[in-house]
């Protein structure tokens, strides 16, 4: 067993990485040991990610090392926050720095942080260097001071490097490229360059931007749901103006808030037309909120709330004012939000139609917030065709049943080979008696979907001497497909 | 005196016209048109049925349909959909179908290509399916506030405690101010008192022989008892679904057991040989 992490107190005592239990036991017997748990360490990374988007919305995990559970990965976990066009919002890169680390260690993490010009360098000064904030454009000239481990290379190059004597990055930005490169690989020269700004590095946010957003800090924490509710309000109010200016309403809204012990909560909620108006913006919070059955912690309070838009959509034309009465269709896409928003948006669904024969493939539901409008006219063509057709000449019977099992049932029926209907069935522990049947309607397998040696189903309407009507079909054809067809209940007749 | 007989004259037309278009004239699809014709009243035309009704089968109100095993969910939903189509003729607007998640378990659902051939356009349909039954009662009561909404269905497993006289009262006054088609569809559930205008219990019969088709299915029929009726009698008929007319229409059936009780009062329904009684008459 090896040391992966050691403390500040553990350092001064002689203790470092990569060390044995045992000899660091010998050097220090009153040890503290735990277990080395990657998985905790990345949700508690992940945390920290979330609280920091707070100061900006684009905050990356650092990805640079491999996380292989080594003591290089422990040492490498970071984050790198893209604060460009933020850190005035925080009085200046000093002061958001020493807000950032301060409000860190204050929560017990020990952490080091540096601003510079390219990830690379905020990352080797961030670990290797006292200094924390490097002017603009003066970070390629303190690199030269730092050690060629904070340039991110793994440890063979690192060794070899070591043992050709050079040992700061000084000593490698100067040398000609090409012979580097054919030494070292491409590697090398890659890291150089991101970390003096030769080649461009994007870092990779770990969630999109939200096309707008609004937020508020307070200086006492809130607590009450009303609070809450009525500062959504005020920033729904301030995002009103951004709508207007571009003609847009909101289809899905997040509202984070941010607690003071740094735990992050995160309310989604989706609206069925586009809104932009504070009462419906925050009705939909109300019914999301009271639909968590008072899930929502609040703890000593949330100093930082923030609305963001997730996704937007221009606005359709308000013609329906001109009448003088309310919006036609306001009152339902009204409802469907508020059912979506306490129930959640996927169990609030309508019928579409899809292109198979299959019965339990022929419809699915989809999320009625999801729909557009335009969507809606669409399909009511699609299934009113569908009934003209039975309406004509078609069948003056009901070939398809109202109620359809998702799965299929098997049941123990005694038919007739090769392709009668049955005579005898169990379902549900009941015994069945058929008296009438009409059938067989064949419905072949999809060979695209189901592979070419799909069996084939051919549906009968039985009918049972009670008056029970039953949709059942026997899966393959008798000795063609298989010698032995099963049969299954599929639905229920009116 | 001209225009009550311009009236009659339009009426004599309109009722040439329907029966030209055959579908028309079936169950429920023509909205009377004396003092309303926005829907609220709604005609079966099947004589039995549209006579125990004083002043016609009111359309925005509370209903239940109900049946006792769950096997006869099938003809319940059947029912309740050519209601339901018959019913939304004249009314624009979606329809919500909630479900209380005891009826997912083992009831299987809707389906659309089904519901279509009762008339009803699954598109307009809304399926809520809550997670449980408190949200779906909180669910059936927004749906019934919004006054764009042509209907509401509750389908229910049992009879649940929450939903009480209270409860279904709460939805019977919406309906009647929002002007919805409100109904509850239980489930093998018993029959209880409840603020529905009428409730219905169905169940499935064997199929009219079909004299082309040998041990062939005919036109499907149902066995319908109204329960309950606030606006007159209770009764017993047994109706079939006529696919190429698209409407319910009565099916005599060739026995009779006893002579219906109600249809000797002075204001019953007109006698027919194939009404009978039946011992739970509320």
């Amino acid at each position: 067993m090896r040391l992966v992490a050691v403390d500040a107190c553990g350092r001064e005592a002689g203790l470092r990485m990569d060390q044995t239990l045992s000899d660091a036991r010998a050097l220090f017997p009153d040890l503290d040991v735990f277990d080395h748990d990657p998985a905790a360490d990345a949700v508690l990374l992940s945390a920290i990610a979330a609280w920091c988007d707070r100061y900006t919305p684009l905050v990356a995990l650092d990805r640079s090392c491999q996380s292989d559970g080594s003591a290089a990965a422990v040492h490498c976990a970071g984050l790198l926050l893209d604060i460009t066009g933020c850190s005035h919002l925080f009085g200046g890169e000093e002061a958001m720095l020493l807000d950032v680390v301060g409000r860190l260690r204050a929560a017990g993490l020990m952490a080091s942080a540096a601003i510079a010009d390219t990830p690379g360098a905020a990352w080797a000064f961030a670990r290797y260097s006292d200094r924390q904030i490097i002017t603009s454009g003066d970070h390629q000239r303190q690199l030269l001071d730092l050690p060629l481990i904070s340039l991110r290379l793994d440890l063979p190059m690192l060794d070899m490097l070591k043992k050709l004597g050079l040992r700061t990055i000084g000593c490698i930005a100067d040398l000609p490229r090409a012979p580097l490169a054919a030494r070292f690989g491409n590697g090398l020269l890659q890291r150089l360059d991101q970390a003096l700004g030769r080649q461009e590095e994007a870092i990779s946010p770990r969630l999109p931007v939200p096309e707008l957003s609004s937020e508020r800090v307070f200086a006492e924490p809130i607590i009450l749901q009303d609070d809450i509710e009525r500062t959504v309000g005020q920033l729904a109010g301030h995002l009103r103006q951004r709508f207007d200016e571009r003609q847009l309403g909101a289809r899905a809204l997040e509202l984070k808030l941010f607690r003071v012990d740094g735990h992050v909560a995160c309310v989604r909620v989706r609206a069925a037309s586009p809104v932009y108006s504070i009462d419906r913006i925050v009705m939909l919070f109300r019914e999301r909120i009271a639909g968590f059955h008072d899930d929502l912690e609040a703890g000593f309070g949330f100093d930082l709330v923030r609305l963001n838009v997730l996704e937007s959509e221009a606005r359709q034309s308000e013609q329906g004012e001109m009448t003088g009465g309310s919006m036609r269709g306001e009152g339902f896409s009204n409802l469907v939000d508020k059912l979506g928003a306490r129930l959640g948006t996927d169990r609030v669904q309508r019928f579409v139609a899809a292109g198979t024969h299959i019965p339990e493939r022929s419809f699915g539901l989809l999320p009625e917030a999801s729909c557009g409008q335009k969507d809606a006219g669409a399909q009511a063509v699609l299934w009113r065709q569908d009934n003209h057709g039975h309406e004509g000449d078609g069948p003056a019977v009901l070939t398809r049943p109202v109620i359809l099992f998702e799965r299929p049932e098997q049941v123990e029926a005694i038919a007739e080979v090769p392709d009668g209907p049955p005579v005898r069935f169990r379902w549900r522990r009941t015994l069945y008696r058929i008296e009438r049947s009409e059938g067989p309607e064949r419905i072949a397998c999809e060979w695209w979907r189901d592979g070419r040696g799909g069996y084939s189903r051919d549906y009968f309407r039985v009918e049972d001497d009670q008056g029970y009507r039953f949709w059942m079909f026997r899966l393959g054809l008798f000795e063609r497909e298989t010698g032995n067809p099963k049969w299954f209940m599929h639905g229920i007749f009116a | 005196m001209q225009g009550n007989n311009a009236h009659r004259q339009m009426e004599a037309l309109q009722e040439a016209v329907a029966k030209v278009d055959g579908r028309h004239a079936s169950f429920a699809r023509r909205a009377r048109s004396r003092g309303h014709n926005d829907g609220s009243i709604v005609d079966f035309d099947i004589a039995a049925i549209d006579g125990v009704f004083k002043g016609g089968f009111p359309a925005f109100a509370l209903h239940e349909v109900r049946c006792s095993l769950t096997r006869d969910i099938g003809a319940a939903t059947g029912f309740l959909a050519g209601l339901l189509a018959g019913c939304m003729q004249q009314r624009q607007g979606r329809i919500v179908w909630i479900c209380d998640p005891a009826c997912r378990l083992d009831g299987g659902q809707l389906f659309p290509a089904g519901l279509a051939m009762f008339g009803l356009d699954p598109a307009r349909l809304v399926v809520v399916q809550p997670v449980d039954l408190k949200a779906a009662l909180w669910a059936s009561d927004e749906a019934a506030k919004c006054q764009e909404l042509a209907g509401v269905i509750f389908q229910v497993k049992g009879n649940p405690r929450n939903f009480d006289m209270t409860a279904t009262r709460r939805l019977m006054l919406k309906a009647q101010q929002n002007g919805q088609f409100i109904a509850i569809l239980r489930q093998g559930g018993e029959e209880e008192a409840n603020a529905a205008a009428t409730r219905w219990h169905v169940r499935a019969q064997p199929s009219m022989v079909d004299p082309d088709i040998q041990r062939g299915i005919g036109l499907l029929q149902l066995n319908l008892v109204l329960e309950r009726n606030r606006h007159g009698q209770t009764g017993h008929w047994t109706i079939a679904w006529n696919q190429k007319t698209h409407g319910f229409e009565h099916a005599p059936t060739h026995y009779v057991d006893r002579p219906a009780l109600s249809s000797d009062r002075s204001d019953g329904a007109p006698q027919m040989g194939q009404v009978m009684a039946f011992e739970r008459a509320s």
